[in-house]
């Protein structure tokens, strides 16, 4: 598989320069003309009545960490590139159990680059952030008394 | 929009979404400042809140399960609009970290190859050539709903808002196969695209289909959405669709067909998505060892729009519901609703039919017990007989969701 062309960043950096003069604004009182060159539509295809344009977009970074607590920064140092830490911060309250599996799973499975001493500090900050839920530190958490089974599954 | 107002949009969506993020106690997402706007999902047990975000490119309003890859879910009041959820509106699920954000439409090309007599690399320009067809479908993920799972699994925690229904533009894959000639002996068809896992050795995201189902004539790669072109969240600028089928099929940013002539046996068919192989894919909490099979066919679901969880009207003898509802892998043949509990149903009228694949409307009055809460239901049963169940199924992969829902209204 192959990664996509980059023509369209030549768009891009078009664009960015009309921002730049936009920006820095005209050199003197007199008027300058505005029909910047990235009115001009991206390149793309037609056929049948149908467009595609090339396109190019900008996705938010997230630079969200996890609060603190035991070996939080063990977990910011190893669960912040791959996803953000929303993903383990939104789950519901899970057994250290199940926290290992799913530890274990990223790091087996999904190849994240976490050496093997720092999985049980890992799965300790997130049983133990998971463990707040239902003790009314989170928002509206009830609490769940019974036993979970351990999910190994690969969920989507 | 031309680009340069794109790039401030863009500029300008960030500022948003970095000053618009914090989410109250729970603390699951970055940024300074108050949350201006929060979901509540009412997953049991929680955590529930979510900030809805308008900072992704190509969408309005959504509810922000994860930044980074994107998980987007529809608020549930989208779908009281229309049958067909608006390109902006449409959830975004991505496996993996590595998504082109810059695709050449000039450059594109779409591989064929395998187990074909000719191997192919097709241009967009070509693909538009190609005979066309248009189908409405339903692209509901695996998991929709997993929040609402008791006990709770671990995932995506979606409520209902991991689906859409669209007008998919496109050419049928059984089309491209023939263009490419397949080999006699061939057995699946897997399908490759462009994002990338982050890291070196992770499982690169595919799936396939049997040769059969890969050339039924509904199985097509879509380039148009609702009359427009994909968003790149959703795939541009081709995906593969499915219809009947869970989108985990929908491979998106669709760049590799490959035609096998034995069983697909990597990892996202032969580990992940799969389902116990029991009636409704259910289980017992904690049971192990049971025979599984990966996912696939949809099942018939409906939800109440009209009116959202807790909400207060004023007591009348008879209420107007109304709501969308599908049928999985086969047309929506009625919709019922109940007021008490499931113990009396009443029919609903249908909206107009756009295929035996899409959202159907659905539109009742209903008879109001008495004053208070109130439960209120819809069951679906499909054109090929099966209707929804009361119980909820039980898997540890949080995946097909589809008992009767219930909505609690206060009529006072």
């Amino acid at each position: 598989m192959t990664t996509p062309s980059f023509g369209t960043l030549s768009f891009g950096i078009v664009g960015l320069a009309a921002l730049v003069l936009v920006a820095i604004g005209p050199p003197g009182p007199r008027p300058v003309r505005t029909d910047p060159v990235a009115a001009s539509p991206p390149p793309g295809v037609s056929a049948g009545g149908f467009t595609i344009s090339s396109t190019s977009v900008d996705l938010p970074i997230d630079d969200g960490v996890y609060p603190d607590g035991p070996h939080a920064d063990v977990i910011n140092a190893n669960c912040t590139s791959c996803h953000s830490a929303s993903m383990a911060l939104t789950q519901p309250r899970l057994s250290a159990e199940q926290w290992m599996a799913i530890v274990k799973k990223m790091r087996e499975t999904y190849k994240a680059p976490v050496v093997e001493t720092d999985v049980p500090a890992i799965a300790a900050y997130l049983t133990a952030m998971s463990g707040r839920l239902g003790r009314g530190s989170l928002d509206d958490a009830s609490g769940h008394t019974s036993s979970q089974p351990a999910g190994k599954d690969v969920t989507g | 929009m031309d680009r340069f107002d794109t790039l401030l949009a863009h500029a300008t969506s960030r500022r948003r979404l970095l000053g618009g993020i914090g989410i109250g106690s729970a603390a699951a997402f970055a940024g300074p400042g108050l949350a201006e706007t929060l979901a509540n999902l009412a997953l049991p047990g929680g955590p529930s809140e979510r900030p809805i975000t308008n900072a992704f490119p190509g969408k309005g309003s959504m509810i922000l399960q994860r930044i980074h890859p994107p998980l987007l879910e529809t608020p549930i009041e989208v779908f009281d609009q229309d049958v067909f959820t608006p390109n902006d509106r449409f959830f975004v699920r991505w496996h993996w970290a590595e998504i082109p954000t810059s695709i050449d439409a000039t450059t594109y090309r779409l591989t064929v190859r395998g187990h074909v007599a000719r191997q192919l690399s097709i241009s967009l320009e070509e693909l538009l050539r190609l005979p066309r067809v248009e189908m409405a479908a339903v692209n509901q993920c695996s998991g929709n709903s997993r929040g609402l799972f008791e006990p709770r699994v671990p995932g995506a925690q979606w409520r209902h808002g991991a689906m859409g229904n669209a007008k998919w533009l496109g050419v049928r894959l059984r089309d491209l196969l023939d263009l490419a000639g397949i080999k006699p002996g061939a057995v699946t068809v897997r399908f490759g695209a462009l994002d990338q896992p982050v890291v070196a050795g992770a499982p690169d995201f595919g799936k396939s289909l049997g040769i059969d189902h890969a050339r039924d004539g509904d199985v097509m790669i879509a380039f148009g959405m609702n009359g427009e072109q994909l968003p790149l969240l959703n795939g541009f600028p081709i995906r593969l669709i499915v219809p009947g089928w869970y989108s985990t099929y929908w491979v998106k940013m669709l760049n590799d067909i490959e035609v096998l002539p034995g069983p697909d046996d990597e990892y996202w068919m032969a580990k992940a998505y799969k389902v116990p192989a029991t009636p409704g894919a259910n289980v017992a909490p904690g049971a192990k060892n049971y025979p599984a099979v990966p996912i696939s066919r949809m099942v018939p679901r409906s939800w109440i729009t009209s009116l959202s969880e807790d909400q207060t009207i004023a007591f009348e003898a008879a209420i107007p519901l109304g709501g969308i509802a599908m049928g999985g892998d086969a047309g929506v043949a009625r919709v019922d609703v109940s007021a008490d509990g499931g113990h009396t149903w009443y029919k609903s009228v249908l909206g107009p039919d756009q295929g035996k694949y899409s959202f159907r409307r659905w539109d009742a009055r209903v008879p109001l017990p008495r004053r208070g809460r109130v439960a209120l239901m819809s069951r679906c049963t499909s054109t090929s007989g099966v209707t929804q169940p009361m119980k909820p199924i039980w898997n540890p992969g949080g995946f097909m969701r589809a008992n009767v829902e219930t909505t609690h209204i206060i009529a006072a």
